[in-house]
């Protein structure tokens, strides 16, 4: 075999795949547009009692936030715990690799476990509640490795420079290493979000319902979301393509703006912070 | 031979694990004057220093057992308050490490955590410890420019400036210009022949001429032990040790 034929087959075998992922990329994305013609800003901003998607809309947003409040400060302070001050050894070692497990326990799972000890054990019942706590254990082990990774980044050498001038080790940490590593931080937190925007299973059983009276108004009762609606409409109702694709679209739109809004903040935050370019 | 000794090391062991990294080190160190410690890549001269502010401890799995006397108070006590002792004890290090911040702050940083002096007073603080470490006159217009837009010889100095706004007693420095070119590694000489006036300065190097030029004292340390001590004149001119007249001839090193 020449060398040229060779090149033009190693091109062929890796190139083929990018192919296969643009065309699914882009039916994917076809589908989608397919539900433009529902998404108008009345459907938006008009009741689900009266066929919008408001309060559905909204109930999404509700049952992030509440997560985000429950996993972000114990995510980002597990972090500066594990990076910080975490003694090096077995104990620890076995915690980082309890949080690499959890990321990977399937969300179902989550879900049913957030069912029996959230909904059950604790008696919250399938509320906003329960909601909020078995979307935060999946959130966790996402937040707390990008904190981690964004205080590992940054240079040892501020840290040291602070406690040389007396600073105790969390004045230390706090006015040297946290500032800097703040961007990571937040970057992390919002990866969080959107991985568990669109998540189903772990809500299905713990905090949804399809046709609620309004918005929840407290955290004790149930919540209506776009991903838990999109899938009764398909499995069980049967709705229209249309309608299906156009909450799809929505709920599409929600997750990319969070991960976009991350990548943003992180290349706004990289050119503010020289060292991480100057290295070491 | 040593008069006023203002720190008094007595047989000072420090492990890394279980590397025995310094040996059974015991020496006085003048007060008001420059000490200089040499030898080769690995000997422990940085260890050694920096058992003298106690930043060795939070090196996981360092143990130190031995005093360190500063006017008279081992430092390894447990009633001694490791953060004073740090404020009266200041570090310059290796690489040029200012904080990401303003120049203003990060002077102030030190006067600001222990709560030393605001407003006025405290620009004053800034003012007079950018003075002192020769850099005042190239700065005094940016003030509050982000420290890291500065050259690496002004941020040696900085840091110097830095250490000096706590007020400290002595200064630590661990080759301060072993990043610098030669005009910048002259400038921070000159600084520390002068900052010996006031401060106890004791400056880790291998780079002997160094010792030599603006050193009183040189202590020489070759695999964890001290090998020799005393006037820097006099090591260089007339070693007692072979070890030592290896070392300052290149034989090794």
């Amino acid at each position: 075999m020449s060398g040229q034929t060779e090149e033009r087959m190693i091109f062929a075998i890796l190139g083929a795949p990018m192919v296969i992922c643009m065309l699914i990329f882009s039916w994917i994305f076809s589908l989608l547009l397919t539900g433009i013609g529902t998404v108008r800003w009345e459907l938006l901003t008009v009741s689900a009692l009266k066929g919008g998607m408001f309060e559905i809309i909204v109930g999404t947003i509700y049952l992030l936030l509440g997560a985000t409040a429950v996993a972000g400060p114990i995510g980002v302070l597990a972090a500066i715990y594990l990076v910080e001050y975490a003694p090096r050894g077995g104990f620890t070692r076995i915690i980082d690799q309890a949080i690499n497990n959890l990321a990977g326990v399937p969300s179902i799972v989550i879900g049913l476990f957030g069912y029996t000890f959230f909904c059950r054990h604790l008696g919250l019942g399938v509320s906003l509640a329960a909601g909020w706590l078995t979307l935060a254990l999946m959130m966790l082990p996402i937040v707390i490795r990008g904190s981690e990774e964004a205080l590992m980044m940054v240079p040892a050498s501020f840290k040291e420079a602070a406690l040389a001038l007396g600073a105790t080790r969390w004045k230390a940490i706090s006015s040297t290493t946290l500032p800097a590593a703040a961007p990571g931080v937040v970057t992390s937190v919002i990866l969080g979000i959107a991985r568990v925007a669109g998540e189903t299973a772990a809500i299905l059983f713990t905090s949804c319902v399809l046709t609620a009276r309004g918005l929840p108004r407290t955290p004790l009762e149930p919540v209506m979301t776009l991903s838990y609606n999109l899938f009764i409409q398909i499995v069980a109702l049967g709705a229209p393509a249309q309608r299906v694709f156009g909450i799809a679209l929505v709920l599409f739109m929600i997750v990319t703006s969070l991960s976009l809004s991350a990548i943003l903040l992180r290349i706004h935050y990289r050119r503010r912070q020289p060292w991480l370019r100057m290295k070491g | 031979m040593v008069n006023e000794a203002k720190i008094d090391i007595r047989n000072l062991n420090v492990w890394f694990g279980d590397n025995h990294v310094l040996k059974d080190v015991s020496f006085k160190i003048r007060e008001n004057a420059v000490t200089a410690i040499m030898g080769p890549s690995g000997c422990g001269k940085t260890t050694l220093i920096r058992a003298i502010n106690r930043m060795n401890e939070l090196i996981y799995g360092c143990r130190t057992s031995g005093e360190v006397y500063i006017d008279g108070h081992n430092i390894y006590d447990r009633n001694i308050n490791v953060y004073e002792l740090r404020r009266k004890v200041g570090m310059v290090f290796q690489k040029p490490n200012p904080f990401p911040k303003s120049i203003y702050e990060n002077v102030a940083f030190g006067p600001r955590i222990h709560k030393m002096a605001n407003g006025r007073e405290l620009d004053e603080i800034v003012e007079r410890s950018l003075r002192e470490a020769a850099l005042w006159n190239e700065v005094k217009d940016r003030l509050h420019d982000n420290a890291l837009t500065l050259s690496g010889g002004q941020q040696q100095r900085l840091c110097i400036a830095r250490a000096l706004a706590v007020k400290p007693e002595i200064l630590l420095m661990d080759e301060p210009c072993s990043s610098l070119d030669p005009t910048a590694t002259a400038k921070i000489e000159a600084l520390i022949r002068k900052l010996s006036k006031r401060y106890t300065v004791i400056i880790v190097t291998h780079n002997l001429q160094q010792a030599a030029r603006i050193s009183d004292f040189t202590a020489f340390l070759y695999m964890g032990r001290l090998i020799e001590y005393g006037e820097t004149k006099r090591i260089f001119k007339n070693p007692q040790n072979e070890l030592t007249e290896k070392y300052i001839t290149g034989k090794f090193g």
